[in-house]
């Protein structure tokens, strides 16, 4: 018994120490790089701890960038392309969970499959469509596609979430006299809430990445989410790396922020009960 | 059960019309224009019949990119599953710091995709990186090596990549199969004297089943559609070793300006993810029993 108990605590120990080294090495690499002096970054003897210390990456992406417009416009479209797909997806899951109805595996399925549509294979048909009702350069067009993108899981992960409440509950509140319509938004959704929240996170996370068809729907630098924004710093010739290593920490702090506050969920939900 | 069909259209109905016009309208605007010979967007071009798919399958581009396309999906399954697998179990012991580790580990997945080529291409840069200067410290290497320099380590380098993004969130998936395994069950076979390889193999892995499928399924279409992480890091070079069917699509329509053949594409391979998805589904969707 001892013996397997020490192989145990060898592969842990091993894996604790890869995952930590892959896994999260990375980010205090780019951290911490984004502090160093320009020199110290492209110098060919790196140093694990860092040498130099200076705010100039920061302070010109900050105030001699586009930066602020770039994360207003990924704010927006963000946080509406998640509203959306909440409110969509709620409502999907909520039928499919609850109301057998003609059709419902199938419709089922077809969501998990629309997985194969979206990327790169709907670029040239929704370009030209958006182009022919003028929706290219606008916030929408970036909505739409992220919806299309985040409900398909969203509404898989929320069926696993509704599963989870006692039918009891529910038809207790049938009995005493409550409609659907009570019973969805007075029960079903505070019941559900951590669940919502993590399908909201997982649906701003997103929206917040999605490179393609910002990159191809939106042109006018006015209207530029910030991974556009950024990949047009890492195509240059010259790349300048203290200002594209600001800015990439800074693109990825509001995720950060909203994943301190509600990413337990996130993790919980997905970990407890997504996909049983 | 009693079947409420008005009702439960009600519900899905806003969902799946929203979904069924982004996809349908564009598929139907595809499938016109491979019909077509139309090279500029915004320009007309004369009707060819089914000609573009013709030379399509005659082309060595598409059978190239089908290859790398086919090589990617496949590297990136035993990549994710071997982190993802090493992930999850590890964080489904007790140890000081699980919490953390678990709440955190998808880091990677949370940040954009942009991000994600900063870091490696900064850490994994031939004059300056990290990886290569750590690499000659303990003398696997003699000078520093371009990772993105050949074909063959090109491709392999973004493949690890972009498991290195998608690991941790596969992880917490198959973590929350191995929470809904009961317990007693180990119990039970350690009365009889099972150890912890064949408790994965005879409990882990079958009680795994129902998330592995949706994994296998999504998982696969997920890979398949990756485009950002490549283009970023090596716009599908060198000598197109990394150029898969996405990036081909995209090559086509905006640097070649070959609409209908990027539009022939895409029909094509709607059609290949719709057949692996459809024998995939027949075959592997596990019972339902609730």
């Amino acid at each position: 018994m001892i013996k397997e108990n020490n192989i145990k605590f060898i592969f842990l120990s091993l894996s604790l120490l890869l995952i930590i080294l892959i896994f999260f090495f990375p980010f205090f690499w780019i951290i911490t790089s984004s502090f160093k002096s320009p020199e110290e970054i492209i110098a060919t003897s790196t140093t694990i701890i860092p040498r130099s210390f200076t705010l100039e990456h920061y302070n010109k992406i900050l105030f001699n960038s586009d930066f602020f417009i770039y994360l207003k416009n990924s704010l927006i479209v963000s946080f509406s392309s998640m509203i959306i797909s909440i409110i969509l997806s709620v409502s999907a899951a909520y039928g499919l969970h609850k109301l057998k109805f003609y059709g419902n595996k199938f419709v089922e399925y077809s969501l998990l499959v629309t997985y194969a549509f979206p990327g790169v294979i709907l670029l040239v048909p929704i370009y030209l469509l958006f182009a022919k009702v003028n929706l290219l350069n606008s916030y929408f067009a970036l909505i739409i596609v992220n919806v299309l993108f985040a409900t398909p899981f969203a509404v898989w992960m929320l069926k696993a979430f509704f599963k989870l409440i006692p039918n009891e509950i529910e038809e207790a509140a049938y009995i005493d006299g409550a409609s659907r319509y009570v019973v969805i938004s007075r029960i079903i959704i505070p019941l559900a809430a951590p669940g919502i929240a993590s399908v909201a996170i997982f649906c701003f996370i997103i929206s917040w990445t999605e490179y393609l068809f910002a990159s191809i729907l939106i042109s006018g630098d006015d209207l530029k989410t910030l991974p556009v924004g950024l990949a047009g710093i890492v195509g240059q010739y010259q790349i300048d790396w203290g200002f594209l290593l600001s800015g990439a920490v800074l693109a990825s702090l509001p995720v950060i922020l909203l994943f301190v506050f509600i990413g337990k969920y996130f993790v919980s939900g997905l970990t407890e009960g997504a996909v049983k | 059960m009693k079947k409420n069909n008005i009702e439960g259209w009600l519900f899905v109905s806003p969902l799946v019309i929203w979904i069924s016009l982004i996809i349908l309208v564009p598929i139907y605007i595809a499938f016109e224009l491979s019909l077509f010979n139309v090279k500029i967007i915004g320009t007309s071009g004369k009707f060819v019949g089914i000609d573009n798919y013709i030379k399509l399958f005659g082309k060595s581009k598409f059978v190239n990119a089908s290859l790398n396309s086919f090589y990617w999906i496949i590297g990136n399954a035993i990549c994710q599953t071997f982190f993802a697998f090493t992930i999850a179990l590890t964080i489904n012991y007790k140890f000081p710091g699980k919490k953390i580790m678990a709440n955190w580990i998808i880091l990677s997945f949370i940040i954009p995709t942009v991000v994600v080529v900063v870091i490696w291409k900064l850490m994994l840069s031939s004059s300056s990186g990290v990886i290569n200067s750590v690499l000659i410290d303990i003398g696997l290497l003699n000078e520093a090596t371009g990772f993105f320099s050949s074909p063959n380590k090109a491709f392999i380098s973004l493949v690890l990549i972009n498991s290195w993004r998608w690991s941790p969130f596969l992880a917490l998936i198959i973590l929350s199969g191995l929470n809904s395994i009961n317990r007693e069950m180990y119990d039970a076979s350690k009365v009889d004297g099972a150890n912890f390889i064949q408790q994965f193999l005879f409990i882990t892995f079958p009680n795994l089943k129902s998330v592995l499928f949706v994994l296998g399924l999504v998982g696969t279409l997920l890979s398949f559609n990756i485009f950002d992480i490549i283009w970023l890091i090596t716009k599908g070079g060198p000598s197109s070793a990394t150029t898969t069917l996405p990036l081909l699509i995209y090559e086509t329509a905006f640097t070649k300006f070959r609409i209908s053949q990027a539009a022939t594409l895409s029909i094509v391979t709607s059609f290949l993810l719709l057949l692996f998805s459809i024998i995939f589904i027949k075959s592997m969707a596990p019972k339902e029993n609730d």
